[in-house]
């Protein structure tokens, strides 16, 4: 049974599975052979995660000698001759490594080892505090934590240098200062600098060769270190460049049985690791502080590091190498980022929270996990112990789970016309080109080159209006689309685009955290944002680091941000009227006259740029659904037309046209598939467009009329009777029942009574098929119909059960 | 509907009568001289004459009324303008001579192009602004009287928007620094603020503190304004003599609901600072809508405050509650207004922007027709330069075309932003789109238009959704077309309003919502006329 799942049993709750690898290993290495994290569901995102356990893996195999100490690690290992891994997806694995190492790895255990272990029982010390190889430990402390199994043993063997070189001379003193480079983290002697620096200074500093580099030239000569010398990584520059880990210690424990310690860590990840990877906003010794937990032992921890939020992190500028920035959580399920509340207090519920969740699944993957395991034993050949793990960690999607991948080919059946048709009509469906448009497109795209393309933008503002449903905002995106890749082929400057659409903002001040975390990736309160972009955009400083890029602000429903005083209108339409802001607005919304709408000054500073989407007529409709359908042979031509020149009648909406032809194509499968002839002709025809636009347009109220009881058919007879006889649109409930009582006592139905009568007459206000006053007022209660009798009369017309209805309608 | 009835006359006088427009109300004079102008004006006109006139023809009275009554506000301009008409000079030749010295321009070269488009970008503040010298004076004086007599003062500044008010203040802040400079005192602190920037209206004083208490340490337990009021009225160390112009922009938004806080930055000034030698200046301006101020530091402050166009209810009105007030707490503002440009100013202003360049850009009566054009409606500045780009743009388009049809074609001698190219912008600019909009409508929701009209023929303002829809129906019955549900009905209604035809009132059952027609009937008529299904409807 696969170690992983040992070591998890023996963590959490079945003791009963901590199997016969702990014993094997236990005499063979006990040190390593706690060292595997338990498989967590987390395991599935980050590929640092897996490889580590990989090389932890590999490291149990290797190692079957209980090695006293360091120095006697690294004779072993040279005498030890170099084996070959037969598992080559653990090769695969380690393709981020530079040289795939056949050599066998080992770690470099610390060399205070614990004491071995006794007994099997389950029985955990909890402490606060620990000492371990002469330094303690806290919770709450920040620790390396290695992963070093695969990496170059050269470099393993050398001692971990705690000062890194410079990176000039390739030497390493104490006794001298160096300076670290903000931009590539490298160390420099103050006196090896050319011209020597007497003194740190003040803010940030960038080293000659990344100025250079900056600058734009591409030939850098950077010294190379002297012949024989090995460059020596610290710890800092492994853990960037994922050969180490950072944690966070949250729990600490001892094993009584084994006497082993172990922590309970919480991982950070490099940006790199994250789903979005490396953003241009993080900074370099940016962590992300991550709701991944694993349960290790205490000899994979190296030392301390020292994470710290920005506020620490702005001060520590002298605390040496191991410190690091961490503002943000980063949620490893779904690759979600959120903000650090309070480092220290804040965050314990949400600790809670996971922890709790975290059970759970435990279990879940315990077992997964097992006959995942068992099957790799089986799989890689029996001679090498380190088979049995040598899967662990890895994410195998629903093989994790156990489970086959069904090939998509077997799965879905060849889908007919229509259900693609059906398909490409869905409205989410981004079609791949937009008729009709391209003049507004054309317009749009010349506007927004006109503005950005000088090196000296100069801001504009456009305001696009139209009804609903002309294809406002997806123009706007394809421009923009298109324009990003003439940006990648290099015949635009780029520039970078922010969308808002104003109806997602909780309130319409958010547009400027909305707007300040497109441009600089930070989320900031409103206040602070509207500062920071008064500052960028008035007074023409940066934000962050670079921003000479010209900024596209796109603005749906515009409407939605006329505040009281319009002050957030002003401000957004002020800045590109200011020299340096360079800023290009684009509104979007429904009403014509927004800008006239607004305050004198506003419209003023709107400028008269305006674009206008008309209504589409009939032959764009049409255009638009057949070129959706285009090589989708599902509809006939005049059904087609049809839809499209009702629609062009009554809307002039893409949005509607679309959804009658969708529902047109379900009527007619619905239609052919109880037919059940396979007919020739598998085409949608006028009478399922018809169909469509029934359900469409008819308005619910008549469906409602139609399903209505029978007294309540009755009722309303009545009140349309009533209504005919006397003109006047409003009735009382008293005149209503003397008309029921006279209408059932002709055609023999039974009268039902008053009470019930007021009753239904209440339940069809309910419905607002009627509108009428309170049922307290009895008789005097007042009635009138909610819809023109018209509709009434239509809705109770055919009725199989109450066929005279029609003589008083 | 007379205005219709002669489309073939009421062109002219949108296009080229935009001028007459300004005359306030010599509406006889229009009929004559329209008729000639069209003969004198270029052929330009004429091209514009059928393509945009339809449209202006029908431009709802209402465009027109508001920059009438503008004009009528400074009954000066109009004088002028009368004697202009009646002269009929439409090329100014004085102006062009000295610009035809220059060399040729070039539109098909970029750089130049580019010149002139920054040259014509509201962002680019001109280095010297014209037009507005008086004003500029008056305000410099007063804060040179302020600072000479160390006396703290205000000044309220309104006018309309595009009227050169920031413009103008930065000005004078640059010149008050000079002046300060020379005649040997203490460069007067500033602290300008865009109170349309400010998260609540109180973060004023604290932004007026912070400037001006730099070096001190914060108070904790008072406010700012407190902090402030105490800074004013007691004595305070020499080192502290300056003086502060404070320049509130927009100072409308400073109006809380009791109006404090606008009231205490105005009472700032009469603290009894005379021994305090500190002396701040606050200057405000107040925009209509919207206010500058300056302050000057301890006693003094300068208000400005503008008048704002006509149909602002609350600038006007602002002024009329605002400054009573104050003079009974005797902090009476002195008022500058500015006034909107005549056409003489916005053509004087548009030229000093492009007689940097060294080329010719534009042709003299193209501007000319611009400033008018431009005075009549708003006297907006920054509208002028707008539309002088957009002009600058159909130029671009037409040479880039010409290239790409024709490359050996003759070129055109002179490529210039000519009248016709002006036109074009102009009218892209102030025409009506109703005409268009109600042409291009889905055809029930013309019916909708049209029964609107019928509705609202006879002495009727405004009916309910319920009364229109009933009207929809009569017509869609008679010429047999299946009308569309009631709740389809509503929510044409929706769009329709949300296009400007319509008005809804807000109601909450959909039934009672009131309908009232915002475009003139007269619109309507002309729009639905073209298409023969509606002739029968409308009679």
């Amino acid at each position: 049974m696969a170690s992983s799942l040992s070591s998890k049993a023996k963590t959490f709750k079945s003791p009963t599975k901590t199997p016969t690898k702990m014993y094997r290993k236990s005499y063979l290495s006990p040190s390593s052979t706690s060292l595997t994290p338990p498989q967590t569901p987390e395991t599935l995102t980050p590929l640092r995660r897996s490889s580590r356990h990989v090389s932890r893996k590999i490291n149990l195999g290797n190692d079957p000698i209980d090695l006293p100490g360091k120095e006697s690690v690294e004779e072993i290992n040279l005498i030890r001759k170099p084996r070959k891994r037969t598992n080559d997806i653990v090769v695969a694995e380690k393709s981020k490594k530079k040289k795939i190492d056949p050599e066998v790895s080992f770690s470099p255990v610390s060399p205070i080892r614990s004491e071995t272990k006794k007994t099997k029982k389950k029985k955990r010390v909890y402490y606060n505090k620990v000492e371990f190889d002469e330094t303690e430990f806290e919770i709450g402390d920040d620790v390396y934590v290695k992963r070093t199994e695969d990496a170059n043993p050269d470099e393993e063997e050398e001692e971990d240098p705690e000062i890194e070189d410079c990176q000039i001379c390739f030497k390493s003193h104490t006794n001298t200062i160096m300076i670290e480079c903000d931009d590539c983290l490298g160390g420099f002697h103050l006196n090896c600098l050319k011209p020597p620096l007497k003194e740190v200074p003040e803010g940030d500093w960038i080293c000659q060769f990344c100025e250079v580099k900056k600058s734009g030239q591409t030939l850098v000569v950077v010294p190379k270190p002297p012949e024989g010398k090995k460059l020596a990584r610290t710890m800092k520059e492994k853990l960037l460049s994922s050969d180490l880990w950072a944690a966070r210690i949250e729990k600490l424990w001892k094993e009584v049985d084994d006497g082993v310690y172990w922590i309970r860590a919480r991982w950070y990840m490099i940006p790199e690791e994250t789903v979005l990877g490396r953003q241009r906003h993080n900074l370099k010794r940016e962590l992300y502080l991550t709701n991944d937990f694993a349960d290790i032992e205490m000899e994979c921890v190296l030392r301390h590091c020292f994470v710290k939020c920005p506020k620490e992190f702005s001060k520590a500028s002298n605390d040496g190498d191991d410190v690091f920035l961490c503002e943000y959580e980063y949620d490893v399920h779904w690759g979600s980022f959120k903000r650090v509340a309070e480092l220290a207090d804040g965050d314990e519920d949400s600790d809670q929270e996971w922890n709790g969740r975290k059970e759970e699944e435990i279990d879940y993957s315990d077992e997964e996990i097992e006959f995942d395991d068992e099957e790799s034993v089986r799989g890689v050949s029996k001679s090498k112990r380190g088979g049995a793990n040598s899967r662990k960690g890895r994410f195998f999607g629903l093989e994790k789970v156990g489970m086959k991948r069904i090939p998509e080919h077997v799965r879905c059946h060849k889908q007919s016309e229509l259900e693609k048709a059906k398909a490409t009509l869905l409205l989410a469906t981004r079609p791949k080109s937009l008729p009709c448009r391209s003049k507004e497109m054309e317009e749009i795209t010349a506007f927004i080159k006109g503005s950005i393309s000088d090196d000296q933008c100069l801001g504009r503002c456009m305001y696009i209006h139209g009804v609903p449903g002309t294809g406002k905002t997806i123009s706007v995106l394809s421009v923009m689309k298109n324009l990003k890749a003439e940006v990648e082929a290099g015949s635009v400057s780029p520039y970078c685009f922010v969308e808002i659409n104003g109806l997602k903002l909780a309130s319409p001040e958010n547009i400027y955290s909305v707007i300040y975390e497109g441009l600089s990736g930070h989320r900031v309160g409103w206040k602070k944002a509207l500062q920071s972009l008064n500052e960028r955009f008035a007074e023409g400083k940066k934000i962050g680091k670079e921003n000479e890029k010209p900024c596209i602000l796109l603005i749906d429903e515009l409407d939605v941000l006329v505040t009281r005083n319009q002050s957030v209108l002003y401000n957004i339409l002020d800045w590109p009227t200011k020299p340096n802001s360079k800023l290009v607005v684009l509104g979007i919304a429904n009403t014509m006259d927004l800008p006239e709408k607004l305050l004198p000054r506003i419209s003023s500073r709107m400028g008269i740029q305006r674009l206008c989407f008309g209504p589409y007529n009939h032959r764009q409709l049409q255009e638009i659904i057949s070129t959706r359908l285009e090589g989708i042979n599902a509809f006939e031509k005049t059904a087609i037309e049809f839809a499209s020149r009702k629609v062009a009648a009554i809307s002039g909406d893409a949005r509607r046209a679309l959804e009658i032809c969708r529902r047109a194509a379900e009527v007619a499968d619905y239609r052919l598939k109880k037919s059940n002839i396979s007919a020739k002709s598998q085409l949608v025809i006028m009478a399922d467009v018809e169909v469509a636009i029934q359900e469409m347009f008819q308005a619910p109220h008549i469906q409602v009329m139609k399903s209505v009881s029978k007294l309540s058919r009755i009722f309303l007879t009545a009140m349309v009777h009533e209504l005919y006889k006397t003109g006047m649109a409003e009735t009382s409930f008293d005149r209503v029942a003397t008309t029921v009582s006279s209408i059932c006592l002709t055609n023999g139905e039974a009268f039902p009574g008053w009470d019930i009568l007021l009753k239904i007459g209440c339940d069809l206000g309910e419905c607002r098929i009627v509108l009428c006053e309170p049922g307290e007022k009895h008789r005097l209660q007042k009635l009138q119909l909610n819809f023109p009798s018209d509709d009434v009369a239509f809705a109770l017309k055919d009725n199989k059960d109450l066929p005279w209805l029609a003589n008083y309608l | 509907m007379p205005a219709i009835a002669g489309p073939s006359s009421s062109p002219q006088k949108h296009v080229v009568g935009s001028r007459s427009e300004s005359i306030g109300g010599v509406r006889s004079a229009e009929v004559n001289t329209s008729r000639k102008r069209k003969l004198i004006s270029d052929s330009a006109a004429e091209v514009s004459a059928t393509v945009v006139l339809p449209v202006n023809s029908i431009s709802t009275p209402m465009k027109w009324k508001s920059p009438r009554r503008c004009a009528v506000s400074i009954p000066k301009t109009s004088d002028e303008e009368i004697k202009e008409d009646s002269n009929e000079k439409l090329e100014n030749p004085v102006i062009s001579v000295c610009l035809e010295v220059k060399s040729k321009w070039n539109p098909k070269d970029d750089e130049q192009m580019k010149a002139v488009k920054e040259a014509l970008h509201v962002s680019k503040a001109p280095s010297t602004v014209v037009c507005r010298e008086d004003e500029q004076r008056r305000v410099f004086e007063f804060v040179k009287g302020c600072m000479e007599q160390k006396k703290a003062g205000s000044l309220y500044i309104c006018g309309c928007p595009g009227t050169g008010k920031s413009l103008s203040m930065e000005k004078v802040r640059l010149q008050a620094e000079e002046w300060a400079k020379q005649a040997g005192l203490h460069c007067p602190e500033t602290v300008s603020v865009n109170c349309t920037s400010l998260t609540k209206s109180t973060d004023i004083f604290s932004k007026i503190l912070g400037n001006y208490e730099s070096g001190k340490k914060a108070n904790g337990s008072f406010s700012p304004l407190q902090q402030l009021q105490r800074l004013f009225s007691q004595k305070q160390q020499q080192s502290r003599s300056k003086m502060m112009l404070i320049i509130a922009d927009e100072m409308d938004y400073l109006i809380t609901r009791d109006r404090g806080v606008l009231h205490e930055l105005f009472m700032l000034t009469t603290l009894p600072l005379s021994r305090c030698i500190l002396i701040g200046t606050v200057f405000c301006v107040i925009n209509v809508h919207f206010l500058k101020s300056v302050s000057y530091g301890q006693t003094s402050f300068k208000f400005k405050v503008r008048i704002c166009p006509p149909g602002v209810a609350n600038a006007i009105d602002l002024a009329d509650r605002f400054l009573p007030k104050l003079k009974s707490l005797n902090c009476k503002p002195l008022v500058v207004t500015f006034r909107a440009y005549s056409k003489d100013q916005i053509l004087r202003i548009l030229q000093e922007r492009l007689v940097a360049l060294p080329f010719v850009a534009f042709q003299s009566n193209a501007l000319e027709i611009c400033a008018r054009k431009v005075s009549a409606a708003s006297g907006d500045m920054r509208k002028a330069l707008c539309v002088c780009r957009s002009a600058l743009e159909i130029l671009e388009i037409e040479v880039r075309g010409s290239i790409d049809q024709e490359p050996k074609g003759p070129v055109p001698e002179c490529q210039v932003v000519k009248m016709d190219h002006m036109i074009a912008a102009l009218s892209k600019t102030f025409k009506s789109p109703i005409v268009d909009t109600i042409q291009s409508l889905p055809q029930h929701q013309q019916i909708i238009v049209c029964s609107a009209a019928k509705a609202f023929r006879g002495s009727k303002k405004d009916r309910t959704i319920a009364e229109l829809n009933k009207l929809y129906l009569e017509i869609c019955k008679s010429s047999m077309i299946t009308p569309a549900g009631i709740t389809e009905f509503s929510n044409m209604c929706t769009v329709l309003n949300d296009q400007g035809i319509l008005k809804l009132s807000l109601a909450r059952d959909d039934k009672l919502k009131r309908v009232s027609l915002r475009v003139d009937e007269a619109d309507i008529t002309f729009a639905l006329k073209e298409i023969r299904f509606f002739r029968n409807c409308l009679l």
